[in-house]
């Protein structure tokens, strides 16, 4: 169990978060420069906030106002920075020894182990630069776990390999994680290996944590609008609360009515609040005119395609709604993403006039003062 | 011919060197490594002896080492005086070099990614060890080529060392102050061949120096 309070100023720039995580693996999801790298910084020791506090197994790795700070020697941490940092005049198998001190049969020992675990056992005598990228990633795990750490830092550990590399290397961390049951923090700028490896998603921006959730809550119950940016919600509309129902939340958006999920345990909006109010855009279908839902379970509304832009594996369709807008300062409403085969399979090309249907929990609101 | 030049100049040269190597070391290391207030002008000091005239850095040492001087009284009396003798060319050549040796370690050593160091002490390593076993050999091609460069400064110093340790054949007579007592007594020959010697000395220097930079680029 890791916590986490930090605190530092610079001109311009503010960190400042609180975190607590558990046996599990963590995703800092957010911009470069939103503080990703320097959060895990200051858990290895290598960059020492202003204030603030580090509690790693009950163990105080960090507290300013008792003034202790514990070296990185002293932490137990496995870090495993951006491009890996492999000594490169050492081979793989004195890379993942050099952290262990004991006899040497030992020390052969663990290393060959890890070497196994990572799938590197044949290559121990090779230098870094005589290995593919994401053989050196597996060797910089293997060292970063050797010393049997209390817990992992991976920083961009996968952003500079090929895909298939890539999804190998992801299922290896999952499998490790689950193995050794410590804390992982994993930061990376890519939303689709966030959602895929995390246990939980920390979103930061400008130095703080705009949202601590299960990757299916951070992609679709964003708590701020700057969250529904990031992850990726094209439609973004606002409405006014207009009340609260057995089948969720009343939102008046322009001049039309639409049905949204309300966690029923959170306090309901008061009437006329302000929301900014997030459908994603994968979230929309287009229904045949026999195959309607009952207009009380789903929001209805009839339209056209005005534009679309074909992004190879999805179709991406600029709709307008007839009669009152959504949004009547542009010439569409909504952004509807479909896969091509639907787009072929519907006509898409031909057909234009659709009506469409997003059910109550694909429509969140975000308050907004 | 008389030998002794060379032999004193490779002497003067060789111990030289092996000063300049553990300031080099320890000075290069601090400034690539270390952000303290007066690191500008400790850049500034140890590199003051490539740009003044050498006689000047010679008056300096003969002045801060000599006779009248406390360091100078206090070497008297252990019985190792510096100045006018071949202790005294060491000193000089050392001196004279050193800004060459100090560069060259700095270089070196910024050239290290701190990161390497940064992940080996959360491995467990303290800062010795990280120094030994990551920093200094990552550094070792730059500060060898470093060593070459410094050894050929010293074994060419002429103006400090002809002013700390002045001109006595068979004792503080270097092979540069020789080339010069050769031209003055008019014996073309045997300044023909000293000139010899030193260039081919300074030319295949500065040829593995070369090469030592090149693979260290690559």
């Amino acid at each position: 169990m890791l916590e986490l309070e930090i605190a530092h100023n610079w001109p311009g720039f503010q960190l400042q978060l609180h975190l607590t995580i558990g046996a599990e693996l963590i995703v800092l999801f957010g911009r470069s420069g939103a503080g990703k790298s320097l959060t895990l910084r200051a858990v290895a020791g290598l960059f020492h906030p202003a204030s603030g506090r580090i509690i790693l197994n009950g163990r105080v790795l960090l507290d300013t106002r008792s003034g202790i700070n514990v070296p990185p020697q002293a932490r137990r941490v496995g870090y495993v920075p951006q491009g890996y940092a492999l000594f490169p005049h050492l081979t793989v198998f004195e890379n993942v020894a050099y952290g262990l001190r004991s006899s040497s049969k030992e020390v052969h020992h663990r290393v060959m182990e890890w070497l196994d675990r990572v799938g590197l056992a044949d290559l121990a005598g090779r230098r870094p630069h005589q290995l593919s990228g994401g053989q050196q990633q597996r060797v910089a795990l293997a060292r970063a776990l050797a010393i049997q750490p209390d817990v992992l830092l991976l920083d961009e550990p996968l952003s500079a390999l090929d895909a298939p590399t890539r999804s190998e290397l992801q299922a290896l961390i999952r499998t490790l994680q689950r193995q050794l049951n410590i804390p992982v923090l994993f930061v990376t700028h890519q939303l689709a290996e966030a959602v895929l490896l995390a246990d939980r998603i920390a979103v930061l921006e400008g130095g703080r944590l705009l949202q601590v959730g299960l990757p299916k809550d951070v992609l679709h119950r964003p708590a701020r609008p700057e969250v529904a940016h990031l992850v990726g919600v094209r439609n973004l509309l606002r409405g006014q609360v207009r009340g609260i129902s057995p089948e969720g939340l009343r939102v008046w958006i322009g001049e039309r009515e639409i049905r949204a999920h309300w966690d029923p345990a959170a306090p309901p909006p008061p009437a006329g609040a302000d929301l900014l109010v997030c459908i994603r855009a994968e979230r929309i279908a287009l229904v045949r005119p026999d195959r309607l839902p009952p207009p009380e379970r789903e929001n209805l509304m009839e339209g056209e395609i005005i534009r679309e832009s074909d992004y190879g594996l999805s179709q991406v369709l600029l709709f307008r709604v007839y009669g009152p807008r959504l949004t009547p300062e542009r010439d569409y409403d909504l952004e509807i993403e479909i896969p091509p085969y639907v787009y072929e399979r519907l006509g898409l090309d031909r057909i234009r006039r659709w009506t469409i249907a997003i059910r109550p929990e694909s429509v969140h609101g975000i308050p907004c003062g | 011919m008389d030998w002794f030049p060379l032999l004193l100049s490779a002497q003067v040269a060789t111990l030289a060197t092996a000063i300049n190597l553990l300031l080099g070391i320890a000075v290069g290391w601090l400034l690539a490594r270390r952000s303290f207030p007066i690191r500008d002008l400790v850049g500034a000091l140890v590199t003051i002896p490539l740009v003044l005239p050498p006689t000047v850095l010679g008056y300096y040492l003969l002045v801060a080492l000599g006779r009248t001087s406390p360091i100078g009284q206090a070497l008297e009396a252990l019985g190792v005086p510096l100045v006018f003798t071949w202790r005294g060319a060491v000193v000089a050549a050392a001196v004279s070099s050193l800004p060459l040796m100090i560069q060259s370690c700095r270089a070196a050593f910024e050239g290290v990614d701190p990161e390497l160091e940064q992940v080996a002490r959360t491995l467990g390593r303290s800062e010795w060890e990280v120094f030994w076993t990551i920093t200094l050999p990552l550094a070792w091609r730059g500060i060898l080529a470093g060593m070459i460069l410094s050894f050929a400064r010293a074994l060419g110093d002429f103006g400090a060392t002809l002013m700390v340790a002045g001109n006595i054949p068979g004792r503080t007579q270097t092979l540069a102050i020789a080339v010069y007592d050769a031209v003055q007594a008019n014996d073309p020959t045997r300044a023909g061949i000293l000139v010899a010697l030193l260039s081919i000395f300074g030319i295949l220097t500065l040829v593995a120096a070369q090469q030592l930079g090149r693979r260290l680029a690559a």
